[in-house]
């Protein structure tokens, strides 16, 4: 019985508290709950002033903040009908600053961010805390993961609909193994794609994932993708141009991207793929000028040169691993027996 | 008779200067592109602009080796066609014999010290090293220069292959300089601190008598014909301009 008791109580105990969020301590809720309301400002904008009860009251905050810890500004007494704000933009900037109060690091994070930089550059659409994870609303991020994606779109669409027919977007709502845009872009500190730093990056991006041994076996993909890059000539180049930033009339090494294609990423095996064999000319020919139709053989498809793959390059290799220990080895024994007949003579 | 003998022309020193030089230049900016996970080569390629100039630096090097070595061959194949003088580069049977015979000597197991000409077989060895490494590095390396012209005639694969030996064979080639050459030419024992005679072009008669009596001999006494059965005055009477 008592038993019983505990197990209801306890019950009872987990269920969130819906009535007694910690909003309601203020009376904010009394005026602001009502759908109707709203505020005309001056750019003909309808700032809403009620919000969705339930919903706060749901998201990661509703149990933890009060209105005024948001909106620190707002006294009780503050229906004067006068707002400092033009248009709906204004208020959603200045109530940005609040987020850094407590999520300091992921603020500071934002300062290396795309979106911060063309913010500086006088661009007002630039994503800032709310627009990506809401407001009243937020609940936590990436839950659904394809949230994520979904909520880039609504800036990004042209990608977003690439993307989606990719072999990751394809496969983005029934799992969770494929990358979402942040697992690339990142999420606060979003890098412009449009220097080459990303790029440059891109081989131990793609390789989080395509190095992992468990995960590729699920897909039947080879985890030695980003070892054979690095050891051929791109890999060799990008390793040394990390950290350079595309110059006007400079040539960055290819990177992943460059013959996979970015939000386009198709399977090798694909006929749209721009690394399928028959496409593989035109996408060399991209960098290479008049590529020949043999000049794609140049590249070992991410295979380690065996004798079954690559005869010609296992065969150099093989003979120079005997060749640089035969030759060294045998001039260091001859100059140790000169010095030994030195010595021997004295 | 002179205390010392000139045993390298004037264009052989140049030579040796330039291949030096390009030599040095060439390893400065190649094993960084092979060691490239490492930090001192990220270190020197930043030094020296980034991996682009890196490259460029080394492509004019490469370019100036490649036209030296096709100047080297073109007057080699002058002289041959002349026939007025012979090739001492040439690997002969007692070169065999010295290689034996030193390395017995070495060993304690003979008092008998070979008797050289005017290169010694450790000498050809280094020279034949540095032909073949140059043909391989040069055809080699316009291959990585041109991969998309080299592709139009030859199969695609030999341009990773050739990746492959261009590394390898010029890491070899360092190898055998830093160790070998700078044993021979500098830590020997009989040479120690410096052999400076491919700079000054002249050696002491004192140390040619033990390093080459045979040529010595030939030089001074007309003594005994060479392996190619003519006389000292009609190879090195008129003028000295050996190949090598």
């Amino acid at each position: 019985m008592l038993r019983i008791l505990t197990a209801v109580v306890l019950t009872i105990a987990a269920v969130p508290g819906r009535a007694s969020i910690p909003a309601e301590q203020e009376d904010c809720l009394g005026c602001h709950t009502d759908p109707s309301m709203t505020f005309d400002l001056p750019s003909g904008e309808k700032l809403k002033l009620g919000i969705d009860q339930a919903a706060f009251a749901k998201s990661v905050h509703g149990e933890v903040l009060r209105c005024t810890e948001c909106h620190t500004d707002k006294a009780s007494d503050h229906a004067t009908g006068q707002l400092k704000f033009k248009n709906r933009r204004e208020v959603t900037r200045a109530y940005y600053e609040q987020c850094k109060g407590c999520h300091f690091a992921n603020y500071t994070k934002t300062l290396d961010g795309v979106h911060y930089a063309v913010m500086a550059k006088g661009n007002d659409k630039a994503a800032l805390c709310v627009d990506c994870h809401g407001a009243h609303d937020i609940s936590r991020p990436g839950q659904p993961r394809t949230r994520i994606s979904r909520m880039c779109s609504s800036c990004h669409e042209f990608e977003a609909e690439i993307y989606a027919k990719s072999v990751h977007g394809r496969a983005a709502e029934s799992s969770g193994d494929v990358p979402v845009c942040t697992d690339c872009h990142r999420a606060h500190d979003t890098t412009d794609p449009r220097d080459g730093a990303l790029a440059m990056r891109t081989p131990e991006i793609c390789g989080r994932c395509h190095t992992d041994e468990k995960l590729m076996k699920r897909y039947g993909l080879s985890t030695k993708v980003v070892d054979t890059y690095l050891s051929d000539f791109h890999g060799m180049a990008s390793t040394l141009q990390r950290g350079k930033k595309h110059a006007p009339g400079d040539r960055l090494a290819a990177v992943c991207t460059d013959c996979h294609g970015t939000h386009d990423i198709e399977k090798s095996k694909d006929p749209s793929s721009s690394v399928m064999s028959a496409n593989l000319q035109k996408t060399c020919q991209k960098c290479h000028a008049g590529a020949s139709a043999s000049f794609p053989k140049a590249w070992l498809s991410h295979y380690e040169p065996t004798p079954q793959k690559a005869p010609i390059v296992w065969g150099v290799t093989f003979f120079y691993k005997l060749m640089i220990p035969f030759m060294v080895g045998g001039l260091i024994l001859q100059i140790a027996l000169h010095l030994w007949r030195v010595v021997v003579n004295r | 008779m002179s205390d010392y003998i000139v045993r390298f022309n004037l264009q052989q020193r140049v030579e040796h200067f330039l291949t030096m030089l390009t030599f040095a230049v060439l390893c400065l900016t190649g094993l960084p592109q092979k060691f490239y996970q490492a930090d001192w080569a990220a270190g020197i390629v930043r030094v020296l602009g980034g991996i682009d100039s890196t490259r460029w630096i080394h492509r004019i090097a490469g370019l100036t080796l490649a036209v030296a070595t096709i100047a080297h061959f073109t007057n080699g194949i002058r002289i041959m066609l002349s026939k007025r003088q012979y090739f001492s580069m040439v690997p002969t049977k007692k070169d065999f014999e010295d290689a034996i015979l030193q390395l017995r000597y070495y060993l304690g197991m003979t008092e008998k010290h070979p008797q050289y000409d005017r290169y010694t077989y450790k000498e050809k060895f280094e020279y034949w090293g540095l032909v073949v490494g140059n043909v391989i590095m040069v055809a080699t390396g316009f291959i990585l220069f041109f991969p998309v012209q080299a592709a139009s005639f030859i199969p695609g694969q030999f341009i990773p292959a050739a990746k492959v030996a261009h590394s390898n064979e010029g890491l070899m080639a360092f190898f055998v300089i830093t160790i070998w050459h700078i044993f021979n030419a500098h830590l020997s024992p009989d040479v120690f601190p410096f052999d400076a005679s491919i700079f000054t072009g002249k050696v002491s008669r004192e140390r040619y008598v033990h390093e080459h009596p045979v040529e010595l001999a030939r030089l001074e006494g007309g003594l005994p014909p060479d392996v190619h059965g003519r006389k000292a005055g009609e190879v090195h009477g008129i003028e000295r301009r050996e190949v090598g």
